[in-house]
């Protein structure tokens, strides 16, 4: 019910810019975050479930749970301790130090090792089994080394192959891919707003 | 086992060595191949240099640290290349994690320690010469100067914060963020990061709104770069371009056929090109790091297609598409 | 001072992540537990600064706007969730926040994502003066999107002129396409690689500048 009125004034205010339906919406966008903010208490909330059961239970590996847990809690002590606690007297602090020193190198080089994963797959798994496969891969090959200064070595033609790929038959391919992507939302919104998609609720209090 | 399985059931550490051997000797011996910029981040950086003091831009930290390698010298670049014109520059983040990022990002170009970097003039420290009246960014730094600052040897300039940059951060639900800000920037940030008031900033009096803004970078890890374009450019005609990785950047071509985005940086490349760009421009005197990584990349791209084409000659040779399934092994 | 255990923390951990390349190790474990327990509490800190303090509880503490009391109540029902007899209060902030997202989505969508991609492959196909090779790409962009767009038409046979060569054009551009993007996914993985060599060799040992 909230999510069909909801819904239905939000799309009537786009086509009618009344004063009233503008100041509804200046309270939406202003509101909106705000209560969003709170779904973090959830993250937190679950999060802290799981790995407390861990601990109490000293399920395996509950030691791992403690890594969780402590700098979750211990982040928002550091945000209140002084900037000095590390370094100068104006340095930055230990919860600076936490996510430049400890969360991002740990994420950025997570991700990083897919280099060496889709090296492994290129060797083992890409094989011109089919014509259609054999399409795909030399528009693959094409692209690559289009996009690296060595292909240029080969003479212009090259690059500008590739981006001629990118341009048009990528473009052609991506934009009815798009079109699907753009319909299916359009269809799940109004499906959202009628309640006949009703997945989103999570099972909560039924 | 034949040669060719055995070939095919390598231990896939033996690949996992060689990339990294492929991925760390180049940066040894430099070949320092030529990149030549694409119409694609021409049209972007062609855009940011005819702009002045009087225009403005939004850079959108809109990654997390796990594309942080080919998102932040896109935004690096951009960065310089806005403070070295006096742009004035608001800088916002999707993610909590983005305004970390966008952090240690400025925090690098203000290092006046390294010669090419600015000198950053925080809100509170200009706040005498704010107490005298604001009369134009010119004459800001003609007082700031003659009150006895000098520019740090090697610095390229000044940059005063709440005249020609925002650092306005992190917010949720970010296109309610980008909707709110096309009737006023300041109702969705009070304040900056740093606790100052925005409403008070001159930066903000002369772009209230982001109709009053000329373009927004979106630096993007996933789709969330499509949240300026489906809410800013469709609802207040906001110019957009995006720097996005690599691994998206195919699917955005046709949004720059369409004329909804101005331009793209795509991946590493991408920001290399606008470096190089900035180089001949003149706003650096050194290309930054993705251009640094170009030589490396286009070994690595040499020795995964030489892995595709060998992988296929073992697999044809041994006749694996004929007869039985290979017998797998770690 | 700071800057050098920041860097070998740095590093140390860079290390720990690819030590799993090698073999599963609880170095490895430490570090991805880490990032969890890191990321949460960042998230937690910025909400704070950024929302819920300046926007919420200066305006509320100053008396400014009372009706900010409306988004409070709203956001805290999420607690709710985590009291069985209560849960279906924690429907109220998802159910407001989606469906207002979504009418408000809905026309936004609809304009940039299926109108304004429609109008562009619109196009003349032939522009006097143009190279050849962009009075191809138009041909390609106008009959190329139609073709791909008859291959995810599943509703009808694939067979006949229309729909039968359709598909089979448009599975050889999507074809393309995908290659397109394996070239470009591949070039994305190296270029983080690139990132995290760059600071080893550079930030930690000094050994490229």
């Amino acid at each position: 019910m909230i999510a069909l009125v909801g819904g239905v004034i939000m799309i009537i205010q786009y086509f009618v810019p009344h004063r009233i339906s503008q100041d509804v919406f200046n309270y939406y966008t202003s509101w909106g975050p705000i209560v969003a903010t709170f779904a973090l208490i959830l993250g937190v909330g679950s999060v802290t479930r799981v790995h407390m059961y861990k601990i109490r239970m000293k399920s395996t590996n509950w030691a791992y749970s403690l890594a969780v847990i402590l700098p979750m809690f211990l982040m928002p002590v550091f945000a209140l301790l002084p900037g000095s606690l590390l370094g100068g007297t104006d340095g930055p602090g230990f919860f600076d130090f936490m996510y430049s020193r400890v969360q991002i190198p740990i994420q950025a080089t997570m991700f990083s090792m897919l280099a060496f994963y889709i090296a492994s797959a290129a060797f083992r798994a890409f094989r011109a089994k089919s014509l259609l496969a054999t399409v795909l891969l030399v528009a693959a090959v094409f692209v690559m080394l289009a996009q690296v200064p060595i292909g240029d070595l080969a003479g212009r033609w090259l690059p500008n192959t590739g981006q001629w790929i990118l341009r048009f038959p990528n473009l052609a391919a991506k934009r009815a891919i798009e079109l699907g992507v753009g319909f299916g939302m359009l269809a799940t919104s109004l499906k959202i707003i009628f309640g006949v998609e009703r997945g989103w609720l999570g099972g909560a209090g039924e | 086992m034949n040669f060719w399985e055995k070939m095919l059931n390598i231990d896939r550490r033996w690949i996992y060595l060689a990339i990294a051997i492929i991925v760390i000797v180049p940066f040894f011996a430099r070949m320092g191949l030529p990149v030549v910029p694409t119409r694609e981040v021409e049209s972007i950086y062609n855009l940011v240099d005819s702009l002045g003091p009087e225009d403005a831009i939004f850079v959108g930290w809109d990654f997390d640290p796990g594309t942080e390698a080919e998102n932040q010298p896109m935004g690096v670049a951009v960065l310089r290349h806005a403070f070295s014109r006096h742009v004035p520059v608001f800088i916002t983040a999707y993610y909590p994690l983005g305004q970390a990022l966008a952090q240690q990002a400025v925090g690098g170009i203000f290092d006046t320690r390294v010669p090419g970097n600015y000198a950053f003039v925080p809100w509170t420290e200009w706040e005498s010469m704010r107490a005298a009246g604001f009369a134009g960014r010119d004459s800001l730094e003609t007082a700031w100067t003659a009150a006895g600052h000098a520019l740090p040897e090697g610095a390229r300039g000044w940059v005063f914060e709440g005249v020609d940059y925002a650092f306005l951060g992190y917010q949720p639900s970010f296109y309610l963020v980008i909707l709110g800000m096309g009737t006023s920037i300041a109702s969705q940030y009070p304040t900056d990061t740093n606790g100052n008031p925005v409403p008070e900033m001159p930066i903000l009096q002369a772009h209230k709104t982001l109709r009053d803004v000329d373009l927004a970078v979106t630096l993007a890890g996933s789709t969330t770069c499509m949240t300026w374009v489906i809410y800013g450019t469709s609802r207040v005609g906001l110019r957009v371009a995006f720097g996005v990785t690599a691994v998206m950047a195919t699917d955005y071509f046709p949004y720059i056929q369409s004329g909804q985005i101005v331009g793209m940086m795509g991946g590493l490349r991408g920001a290399a090109e606008y470096e190089v760009l900035e180089t001949q421009g003149g706003y650096t005197d050194v290309t930054g790091k993705a251009y640094r990584g170009m030589d490396v990349q286009s070994l690595a791209h040499i020795a995964i297609i030489l892995m595709v084409v060998l992988g296929n000659i073992a697999f044809f040779a041994g006749g694996f598409n004929k007869k039985t399934a290979l017998k797998a092994r770690r | 001072m700071y800057e050098t255990i920041g860097i070998w923390v740095a590093a140390l951990f860079t290390l720990a992540i690819y030590s799993f390349l090698y073999k599963e190790n609880p170095l490895y474990r430490l570090a991805e537990h880490l990032v969890v327990g890191t990321s949460l509490g960042y998230s937690m800190v910025i909400s704070w600064q950024r929302m819920i303090y300046p926007r919420l509880v200066l305006p509320l503490s100053r008396g400014e706007d009372w009706l900010l009391i409306i988004p409070a109540v709203l956001g805290l029902m999420y607690v709710t969730r985590f009291f069985p007899k209560i849960a279906w209060m924690s429907r109220y902030p998802i159910a407001f926040l989606l469906g207002t997202g979504m009418g408000v989505a809905f026309p936004y969508d609809m304009q940039a994502l299926v109108l304004r991609q429609t109008q562009a492959t619109l196009i003349p196909i032939y522009t006097p003066g143009a190279p050849w090779h962009e009075i191809l790409g138009s041909i390609v962009i106008v009959f190329g999107t139609l073709a791909a767009l008859i291959y995810f038409f599943f509703s009808k046979p694939h067979k006949g002129l229309f729909f039968g060569t359709g598909s089979k054009v448009g599975i050889w551009i999507i074809m393309i396409g995908f290659g397109a993007t394996f070239g470009f996914t591949v070039m994305g993985r190296i270029s983080l690689l690139i990132g995290r060599v760059q600071f080893l060799l550079s930030d930690w040992l000094h050994l490229i500048h």
